[in-house]
Order: structure tokens, then C-alpha cells, then sequence
């Protein structure tokens, strides 16, 4: 029966409830309020904050006219583009321990583990159900001068009342210790999955043809599981570029980051046309990088076949 | 099949090292939460140490509160509307995305996917300017508009997998014996996705319950649930109050995902046994 049924029908891709592919209203309809949801909330004022910074759009009617000026003085080494290239840094030093702390807890949930993996990786990406600003909170209560650790110093006596580590909140190592924080679980999550779906039977072939644990590791384990690093790199790297929120709250004058900047030219500073440009600037690095992550992304998928 | 010799992902030596780091990683990751957890029931207005006694003062002041119980409204209203919008709109795309080829899928399922990689930041300013050249005041309905818009990857990135899982013969079954898309639609694949879209929204409902960086820039008048908090950061003496709130806020949201999950198994095991119990053909 099944097979005859098959057969009337032309093996066609499925189409599910919506019947035959009838080309138009169907479709449309269906993808067209997202699509439009995101042209007009996102796509649009996008294109708009591009206006502003040529000055096509000023926020004083009257002053508008199209202009590279802010571009160029943005460009030709303004502080700004210190501070663009201080939060790469930073996402740099965020990415790359997140990754190498991670890695070790992926590998030990995916490979040893066994039995207990899920719920094991449950435990590890269980913090992230807590609010976002309490885990940043909770870094300010243990970091500051009056805080959890310095309190304790006190209390002990190891540091004198009255003389706190200072440099522990209000720097750039708070900023890059937090965010640390909030990503390793999401940085163990892609790595996980990569190393999960590993064939283990490539390792046993490798020990039968006498590869030793390191050499399977470095030859078969860890450019297998690339694509999860890489994934979660992209996941680690692009949104702390242009964070704004953990800064503001732990990062002081020494921690500041580029989002900061954006941010306090449409506050305080009442620049417009400047901070249209540094956030165009940062989404269209953020558009290349992802570009660029995603070519290198399907280059790998079809080397490895 | 040989006796395994020797385990080859990790050596004896390496399983230590390994069930340390992973021991270390989870304290790291704990006690900082835990922390704020004893601060919250110590009786002293400063969160420092030594303990000075257990107090529900902080809990109880939370709920005498009005102003932070009226933030706690308003970040529901906000989150239950944006997150079904994000529920439905996500629908309509995964729908397309996984049941339709056409062209320029590529280019749509990048549009609708991109918001995961846009900085917060960036994606705040742009409304901030839009609605402003738009004359459109800020408040509640701004914030669901920019909440939608960070949800609907999250919702089409869920109901996607469920749908290409989704047995298509039980719905071209349908089609045969005469129902209409939206009849099929109704009795067969909404049931059988219920559980995803009850995941979908759960996870759009948090993060907007949760979001700061654009709610910030076009609240208007509003104060929700995160920008109340973070006003209150300014007067220390209220931290513990703060605390307090954050975890009972922190304790409702596991509970709610966990519920939610254990829902969500319970129902595929149910559908999965009843689908085993139907004979073979």
C-alpha cells in the first residue's frame, strides 16, 4: 500500500500540510510579515543610522547635507579607534580563554563522561537561566572595595583596613573576568555538540595504527571538532566587540569599550552624527567577520567532505 | 572484537586532571551566585563579610515595594506580547524556511537569523534614531517592537528542527482525505509542534523578560523589571533589597524551564508511545 502510494505520488519534496508547491499567495503571505518585521525594526534603521553618518539626516534640522567628515576624522586615528581596537583586544583575551577553559570541559563531557553527560552539561549551562545583569551584579558585590573578597581580606587580616585591592573592580580585568564568566557555558555548548557527534571509531583506528593518545588528540580529535571551536568562537568574539552593558556597570574608566563610546555619544555627549558612525563602523565589522566565518565555515565542510 | 586495551580519549592521569578542571569550572561558575544568595538573607545593609545574621528583611521589603513589583508587571506585559509575536512571526518563517523552496531563502533565512550576531548596542541605537525620525514616542509598545525583532531567530532556530523532524505523511495524509492546509494545519501539525512553540516562547518570553541594552535606549517612561534594578545600583543600601528580588526572580525562571522541559519530554514520550503502538504496514 505504502509503496503504491509512493509511487502515484511524484517524489517530490515534502510539502506538509500546505499541499503541492503552488507558487505565490501561500508562500508570501507566510514569509512576508517576518520578513517585513525585520526590514522595517532592523533593516531600516540600520539603513538609517548610514544616513546619519554621512550627515544626509542630522539630528538639527538644518545642519544636514551630505558629508564624509565624521567618517574621516573617525578613521584618520581618532581616540575612538584606540578604543575600537582596545575591545577587539579584549573580545580577543575573552574568546580565547573562554575557548581554552571550555575545551577540556567539553571534551571531558562528550568523550568521558558517558553515562552522566547531559545531565553533567546541564550543571555547566544551568547559569545561564539566571538574569544576565544578577551575574554581572554578583561580580560588583565580590569585587568591590567594600566587597566579598576585600571584606574578607579585612576580616582576616591579611589586608589592612582602609587599604583594599582596588585594581579588582573598575578595571579592564573586572570587565574580562565577567565576561568570561557569562560565556564559558555557551562556549562549552558548540564544542560539546562537535566533539559529541565524533566518530569514535576514527580513535580506535588510530590506536590500532599505533597513535598514541596525544597524537590521536592532535590529528584526528581536535580538527574534527574545529567547526564547534569556530562556532563558538564567532558566538564569543562578535557580541563582546560591541558590549556596552558589563562595562558600564564593573569596567569604570579603565574598562570602557567601544559600546560605551557608542552609547555616550547619543546620551550625554549628544553627538549623533559621530555615533552613527562608530555604530555603523561596528556592524559592518561584525558583517565582514561573520562573512568571513562563515566562507571558512563551508570551506571546512566541504574539505572534510 | 578485542578486550578495549586502553581507553583512547583519556588516560587514567587525564580523567583526574580533567575531573578537577571540571570541579573548578563549576565552582567558578557557582559561587558567585551563591554568594549573593547568603547576602540576600545576612542582616547588614552591605554585602561584606563577617555574616552577621540570617533576615528575610530584604524579602519582605521587596514586597512592600510597589515600585519594583510595578517593574515586575510591566517586564511581563512587555515579555508575554513580544514573545508571541517572535512565536508567531518565527512560525510563519520556519514554516517557509523548512516546507518551501524559493528563491532568495538563502538571503531571507540571513535577514531573519541575523539579529543573533548584531550587537546589542547597535541594534538599540538604530531604533533610538528610527523612532525618532518616525515621531513614534517610546514606551512599552518600542520595547515589544526591538524585543520581537531579538527573539525570532531564537523561535525559528527551535520550531525549524521540530518541523524537519515532523512526520510530512501524516499531513499529506490529511491532504488526501480532503482536509485544507489550514484544517491539517489545526488537527495534525499544530499538536504535533505544540511542545516546540511552548519552548519557543518560553525562550523569547526570558530573554525579553531579561534584556537591557535596548530597552534602555526607547523605554520612554517605562521602567521595566531589568532597568528598575539597575536604577536602584546607585543607592547601595538597597542592594540587598536588589538581591533579593534577583533571586526570587532567578529561582521562578528555573522552575518555569524546567517545568517547561520536563513538559515538553513528557509529551514527545506520549506521542512517541502512541506511535509505536500503531502496527507496522
Amino acid at each position: 500500500m505504502a509503496v503504491e502510494a509512493e509511487k502515484i505520488t511524484p517524489p517530490e519534496t515534502a510539502q506538509g500540510f500546505l499541499g503541492r508547491p503552488r507558487p505565490g499567495l501561500v508562500t508570501t503571505g507566510l514569509l512576508a510579515p517576518p520578513v517585513l518585521w525585520l526590514v522595517v525594526f532592523f533593516l531600516v534603521p540600520v539603513v538609517l543610522i548610514f544616513l546619519y553618518s554621512v550627515n544626509v539626516f542630522a539630528f538639527f534640522p538644518g545642519t544636514q547635507g551630505f558629508s564624509l567628515d565624521a567618517w574621516e576624522n573617525f578613521l584618520d586615528g581618532s581616540p575612538f579607534l584606540d578604543l575600537f581596537w582596545k575591545s577587539i583586544r579584549m573580545s580577543l583575551i575573552v574568546s580565547v580563554v573562554s575557548i581554552v577553559a571550555a575545551y577540556p570541559i567539553a571534551y571531558y563531557l562528550a568523550l568521558v563522561a558517558s553515562k552522566r553527560k547531559y545531565v553533567l552539561l546541564l550543571l555547566i549551562l544551568a547559569p545561564f537561566l539566571v538574569s544576565y545583569f544578577l551575574r554581572i551584579l554578583a561580580w560588583k558585590v565580590i569585587l568591590g572595595d567594600q566587597g566579598v573578597v576585600n571584606s574578607f581580606l579585612f576580616w582576616t587580616g591579611i589586608r589592612a583596613e582602609g587599604d583594599p585591592v582596588s585594581w579588582l573592580l573598575y578595571s579592564q580585568f573586572t570587565v574580562i573576568l565577567t565576561l568570561i564568566y557569562v560565556y564559558v557555558p555557551f562556549v562549552a555548548l558548540p564544542i560539546f555538540v562537535s566533539l559529541e557527534s565524533l566518530d569514535r571509531r576514527l580513535l580506535e583506528a588510530a590506536a590500532d595504527l599505533g597513535a598514541s593518545r596525544w597524537q590521536a588528540f592532535r590529528k584526528v580529535t581536535l580538527p574534527l571538532s574545529l567547526p564547534g571551536v569556530i562556532a563558538a568562537f564567532i558566538f564569543v568574539f562578535i557580541p563582546t566587540i560591541g558590549e556596552y552593558f558589563t562595562p558600564l556597570l564593573v569596567g569604570g574608566v579603565d574598562g570602557t569599550m567601544f559600546g560605551n563610546a557608542i552609547a555616550d555619544q547619543f546620551g550625554q555627549s549628544l553627538n549623533w552624527l559621530n555615533g552613527s558612525v562608530l555604530s555603523f563602523f561596528l556592524l559592518a565589522v561584525v558583517a565582514v567577520l561573520m562573512g568571513v566565518f562563515a566562507r571558512f565555515l563551508t570551506v571546512r565542510r566541504v574539505a572534510t567532505g | 572484537m578485542a578486550a578495549p586495551l586502553m581507553d583512547i580519549a583519556v588516560s587514567r592521569n587525564g580523567r583526574r586532571v580533567l575531573n578537577v578542571w571540571f570541579a573548578v569550572l563549576l565552582v567558578f561558575l557557582y559561587t558567585p551566585l551563591a554568594l549573593l544568595l547568603v547576602f540576600s538573607f545576612n542582616d547588614n545593609n552591605l554585602p561584606v563579610f563577617p555574616l552577621r545574621g540570617f533576615t528575610t528583611d530584604a524579602y519582605e521589603a521587596f514586597a512592600a515595594n510597589e515600585e519594583l513589583r510595578g517593574s515586575v508587571v510591566t517586564s511581563a506585559k512587555v515579555a508575554s506580547v513580544s514573545s508571541l509575536l517572535a512565536v508567531l512571526l518565527g512560525l510563519f518563517a520556519a514554516i517557509v524556511l523548512v516546507r518551501r523552496h524559493i528563491v532568495g531563502k538563502a538571503a531571507a533565512s540571513a535577514l531573519l537569523l541575523s539579529p543573533l550576531v548584531v550587537p546589542y548596542i547597535a541594534l538599540a541605537i538604530a531604533l533610538l534614531v528610527f523612532f525618532n525620525e518616525a515621531s513614534v514616542s517610546t514606551g512599552l509598545s518600542t520595547i515589544v517592537m526591538g524585543h520581537v525583532v531579538l527573539s525570532i531567530p531564537y523561535t525559528i532556530l527551535i520550531l525549524v528542527p521540530r518541523l524537519e523532524r515532523l512526520d510530512v505523511r501524516l499531513e499529506e495524509a490529511s491532504r488526501d482525505l480532503g482536509a485544507g492546509a489550514l484544517q491539517t494545519f489545526r488537527l495534525i501539525t499544530f499538536p504535533l509542534i505544540l511542545p516546540a512553540l511552548v519552548s519557543a516562547y518560553l525562550v523569547a518570553f526570558v530573554l525579553s523578560f531579561d534584556e537591557i541594552v535596548v530597552a534602555s535606549f526607547i523605554a520612554g517612561d517605562a521602567t521595566t523589571f531589568p532597568l528598575y534594578l539597575f536604577s536602584q545600583l546607585r543607592f547601595p543600601t538597597l542592594l540587598p533589597q536588589v538581591i533579593a528580588v534577583a533571586c526570587i526572580v532567578m529561582a521562578a525562571s528555573v522552575l518555569v524551564l524546567v517545568g517547561a522541559e520536563i513538559a515538553r519530554r513528557v509529551a514527545e514520550r506520549k506521542l512517541l508511545g502512541e506511535q509505536a503502538a500503531q502496527p507496522a504496514p
